[in-house]
């Protein structure tokens, strides 16, 4: 209780700060209106900044030009001519979205000018469009229908009705993930752009001109990114489909359920399709301070895995050493019954990557009342010497967003590209628009942009700190800096040098170099649930829990590696809780089916240390349940009753843990980063520096399958499949 | 003010009749509606077509007069005499339907409980 | 019919497919003249801007890889020049006189825009003349791999119709004769000289039928018409 006054009283301070672009751009304010330009859409005044486009000045009128190639967060190609508009004393239509605004401009948006060049536009992109609307995957939502309804001609000169045909082209095979049907293509090249410019693939491109300009690879490729899907969205028309999600639903058939992704630590926002219960596709929600509005492809395509290998019902193991379905009351009697007879300090709980909040203070406060302490997420690190007893130490402090004004980002090992697509994403946006500088310690990766690759060992970044290094004084140089760690690093055999290390290098860049009040260090997490056990206090250490001593150990769905029977006692009942029949059910004693993502209302924390819930949009399958609720149901069996029994009540619980649970969307500024420096100071260790820093996320194979939902789905190991034939 | 001091003022009250004058006078009323059911059983059967004999129908009937045999306040013997013989009219004028009479022998409706172990077992979202 | 097309589709298709002569493997290199003659194009451009450099060497390529242009130096000028194989694949199948299929020793490319079609015996004679010559239809490699014939758009010598051009060389104002006896001296390992043929009567280049109508008098020297006191 005194932990969440002393909070509460914190509550001013922990406020989301506004971000920082907004104060850079206020600098500048004063400045721009002096400049601003006057243009009049429809004779209705619109005041913008000078290089503003036509069609922009026009969204701010509340006008929409409708356009094809055109795209908010691509460069702008102006190939489609869709957005023609009449603009006073100018001979011809112009293409308003690569028309910049000139003072006094006056704009015509439904003239018969600009209608009659639409309607123009509209007829010659449907001369060789195909007629397949009936089965285009696209159909509901597809621009070209929509906008040939809108803006198109009235009647159809259409007279070829002995059919000599239309353009054909052939389809491309780009992947197990992006179907193909070139025929429907209008050439927008915004999947091209996308390629070039946000994926960072110059896989796509056109080739051929004129009427036989075709989209596609020219040689027949592996689309190998894995942003791959966004294209899917992107494509105005059916040429560019979701080919798992192909012939399977209508747009006008899914109820649409906002939710968050658990893939990886970023929590990008997402969009659930579905139908009569089952989850049929997964969309990007847009979230400026996150994902923008694109989402990595086993975000998107890993769903299919939600179906199989399900745990529908909970299973005891048979004296002949099989699992066998029993119902719950058994399971959770047998489950209370191993639990008591271990005593209080024999119980030890390990938490895995996809666990959300609720089940993670539920099982805390149970283990708590059993009078165990041992709680740990599931990492490799061999001591607790990490220190993850302030929030600074283990967010990512400064915000993905922060990305944007940065001049300097220095990534200590993992491959960001492939454990954070949508942060890597942005920061090869960054990259290309800011000039951003990018270096990177540990193994050596393609990150799709230049980046300076400075060592792969410790020692590299003792170097850096005491300046040595031939690197260092670009770094020292740096303005606004960013140090990136990545989560399994930390875990992993010296995270606690490398901790200690990055902490002193950003505390040393905060103080001499850096802005005010600019957050140096960060920690990409990789695991969605990961931030939320910290912030609930579970240890970061899987060693504690992994002791002969251990009577039960109860696995929150941990389905990795690091949990062998063999560090066990022999004795030692094995309580597995999760969704899926994966590594973790396999060494069980006894299964508790939970649910997934898709399943619950529930709270996952990102790696900034924002909140965000996940919306039911199925119901667990067969004998499932809630995780928070089963362990529930297991207290009251054990006789320790936790004391809230619903989901408005667990999360109370949550919040007097931690207010920042029920700030949803916020992300809370983490204080306390000298204490953090000095913690680290207190209890480092020195070792051996010439260590390699690991990696186990070498190219896409390594990324398509890393949880128990991604490695149930057979879109997947698809991928995995068509990345390996690929040479 | 307390519950006894509520019981002790009631019971001083004068009770106002509602039907009935006396106690006999209610049983009369009760053994009549009774009588005025037993009569109905073979027409319920009938005119509702249920799955249902008249032997069944009568020993509903009984179980539900039973609910209240421990009834002694005359007035609400009254009041549950009117409402039998309002249910017995909907019942003989087809104002119900088939589904109203089969409601009497539902016997596997289950309450829904706060008990959240019983809810969890059973599935039932809280 | 539909099969004809569809043969025909993938025939002219714009998409690459690995055939035992032309495919990522086929080797592919500069000879070292041509790789400093390279070095000398690219520094042409400013730093940083190399891939201005595409066109010329993937001409340059294309010369020396008997006038065609497999994937593989598509890629080997991708890797020189510092660009994803795609923008080069782009470039490459955007320009028509980039081959992407082998042809033959002399690439025979007949002009039959309006101007050839109508200016002396006219394009359509030539084309018959041709074919029937070297027995093979537009777009078709003879079999001895000596002609490929190409039927083209304009190539800029309206003045002189009809005319070929056969690999850099045009021949112009052709006659059915002259044209048989071109192909007579390929055939025969001669090099005819190129230009106006009997046509307009052997003419220097593009003057008229009646001789010079201007500029019949010898140029002036420098300084004329020029103020003396200047």
């Amino acid at each position: 209780m005194l932990g969440y006054r002393f909070l509460s009283k914190l509550k001013h301070v922990l406020r989301p700060r506004p971000t920082p672009s907004v104060g850079f751009a206020r600098s500048q304010e004063a400045q721009a209106v002096a400049n601003k330009l006057e243009v009049f859409i429809d004779d209705q005044k619109v005041v913008v900044d000078p290089g503003t486009t036509v069609l922009q000045a026009c969204a701010m009128a509340g006008v929409e030009i409708p356009r094809f190639c055109y795209h908010d967060r691509l460069s702008v190609a102006g190939n489609c001519r869709m957005c023609l508009v009449e603009v006073e004393k100018s001979p011809k239509p112009v293409a308003s979205c690569a028309m910049p605004v000139m003072n006094g401009m006056r704009v015509k948006t439904d003239s018969p000018v600009s209608r009659k060049a639409r309607e123009g536009v509209m007829e010659f992109l449907l001369v060789n469009h195909p007629l397949d609307c009936p089965i285009c995957d696209q159909g509901g939502e597809c621009d070209l229908q929509d906008q040939s309804m809108a803006f198109g001609g009235d009647k159809s000169r259409f007279v070829d009705n002995e059919y000599t045909g239309k353009r054909a082209v052939e389809d491309k095979d780009i992947g197990p993930l992006v179907k193909t049907i070139m025929t429907r293509c209008i050439q927008c090249t915004r999947c091209v752009r996308f390629a070039s410019e946000v994926a960072g693939v110059e896989d796509l491109g056109t080739t051929g001109r004129g009427n036989d300009m075709q989209i596609g690879t020219y040689v027949e490729k592996l689309f190998a990114s894995e942003l791959s899907g966004n294209v899917i969205d992107l494509c105005p028309v059916g040429a560019l489909t979701g080919k798992p999600y192909a012939f399977t639903s209508r747009p006008w058939e899914l109820r649409r359920v906002e939710s968050i992704d658990v893939m990886d630590a970023c929590g990008s926002n997402i969009t659930i399709g579905m139908r009569s219960g089952e989850v049929m596709r997964i969309v990007p929600r847009v979230n400026e301070e996150i994902n923008e509005e694109w989402i990595c492809d086993k975000a998107r395509f890993a769903i299919d895995g939600l179906s199989v290998q399900r745990l529908t019902s909970p299973m005891v193991k048979s004296p002949e050493g099989y699992l066998e379905n029993c119902d719950w009351e058994d399971a959770l009697f047998c489950a209370a019954e191993k639990i008591t007879r271990a005593g209080a300090g024999n119980v030890a709980a390990v938490a895995g990557s996809l666990v959300d909040a609720e089940s993670l203070v539920a099982l805390r406060d149970f283990l708590h009342r059993l009078g165990s302490e041992t709680l740990t997420v599931n990492s490799e690190h061999p001591s607790d010497h990490l220190v993850n007893d302030l929030r600074a130490s283990y967010i990512f402090n400064s915000g993905i967003v922060s990305v944007e004004d940065a001049d300097h980002v220095l990534f200590i090992g993992g491959n960001p590209r492939l454990d954070a697509p949508v942060l890597n994403a942005r920061v090869r946006k960054c990259w290309i628009h800011n000039e951003l500088e990018v270096s990177l310690i540990g193994q050596d990766v393609d990150l799709t942009y230049h980046h300076n690759h400075l060592g792969e060992t410790l020692s590299t970044l003792e170097q850096l700190l005491d300046g040595s290094h031939a690197f260092a004084k670009t770094m020292y140089a740096a303005k606004r800096p960013l140090i990136i760690v990545n989560g399994k690093i930390l875990c992993g055999e010296n995270g606690s040098r490398v901790q200690d290390l990055a902490l002193k290098l950003a505390n040393k860049l905060s103080q001499q170099h850096a802005e005010d009040g600019w957050n140096v260090y960060n920690v990409l997490q990789t695991e969605a649930s990961r931030v939320a056990a910290l912030d609930l206090g579970y240890k970061s250490s899987s060693k504690s829990a992994l002791t002969k001593q251990t009577k039960v150990l109860y696995l929150l769905g941990a389905d990795d590696e690091v949990i062998n029977r063999a560090d066990l006692a022999d004795d030692c009942f094995i309580i597995y809780q999760g969704h899926h029949g994966d590594r973790g059910a396999a060494i069980a004693d006894l299964v508790l089916p939970g649910a997934c993502y898709t399943e619950k209302n529930a709270t996952y924390v990102n790696t900034e240390g924002r909140a965000q819930q996940t919306r039911q949009a199925a119901t667990p399958p067969g004998l499932a349940r809630e995780d928070w609720k089963i362990i529930r149901a297991l207290s009251e069996i054990c006789g320790v009753t936790l004391p809230y029994s619903s989901l408005s009540t667990a999360r109370q619980r949550l919040c007097e843990v931690s207010p920042s649970f029920s700030r949803y969307g916020d992300q809370e500024e983490a204080l306390f980063f000298q204490q953090v420096v000095s913690l680290s100071e207190d209890s480092s260790e020195s070792g051996a520096t010439n260590e390699k820093l690991t990696n186990d996320m070498k190219d896409l194979s390594h990324f398509y399958m890393t949880n128990s939902i991604s490695r149930a789905s057979r879109t997947m190991a698809k991928c995995v499949q068509a990345f390996k034939d690929k040479d | 003010m307390s519950s006894s001091q509520i019981t002790t003022r009631i019971s001083q009250q004068v009770v106002k009749p509602l039907i009935s004058t006396s106690n006999a006078e209610a049983k009369r009323r009760v053994l009549k509606l009774y009588r005025a059911w037993y009569r109905q059983a073979p027409f319920v059967v009938l005119e509702y077509d249920i799955p249902i004999g008249e032997k069944e129908v009568r020993a509903k009937v009984r179980e539900q007069f039973e609910k209240n045999k421990h009834v002694t306040d005359m007035r609400v013997i009254d009041m549950l005499v009117l409402k039998g013989q309002m249910e017995l009219k909907e019942t003989a004028n087809i104002w119900k339907q088939k589904n109203h009479v089969m409601n009497y022998f539902k016997e596997t409706e289950v309450k829904k409980t706060d008990d959240f172990l019983t809810n969890f077992y059973e599935g039932h979202h809280v | 019919m539909i099969r004809k097309l569809i043969l025909a589709a993938a025939e002219n298709s714009i998409q690459h497919r690995d055939s035992p002569e032309n495919n990522s493997n086929t080797k592919f290199e500069f000879t070292p003249e041509n790789l400093k003659r390279a070095e000398t194009i690219i520094s042409n451009y400013p730093k940083g801007h190399e891939a201005a450099a595409c066109l010329p060497l993937l001409d340059l390529a294309q010369r020396q890889n008997d006038n065609w242009l497999p994937i593989s130096a598509m890629n080997y000028v991708a890797k020189l020049l510092g660009m994803a194989n795609m923008r080069v694949y782009e470039v490459a199948t955007f320009y028509t006189m980039y081959n992407r299929q082998p042809v033959g020793k002399y690439h025979v490319q007949i002009c039959t825009t309006t101007p050839c079609m109508l200016g002396g015996v006219g394009s359509d004679v030539i084309m018959e003349t041709i074919q029937k010559k070297l027995k093979i239809k537009p777009g078709e490699t003879t079999p001895d791999n000596m002609f490929t014939l190409s039927e083209v758009e304009c190539l800029g010598a309206c003045v002189n119709a009809p005319m070929i051009q056969v690999n850099d060389d045009y021949y112009e104002d052709l006659t059915v004769e002259d044209t048989n006896k071109v192909f007579d001296d390929l055939i025969a390992g001669r090099k005819p000289k190129p230009g106006p043929m009997s046509g307009q009567n052997h003419r220097f280049s593009c003057e008229p039928k009646g001789g010079l109508t201007s500029l019949t008098s010898p140029p002036t020297g420098p300084g004329f018409g020029v103020r003396s006191d200047l």
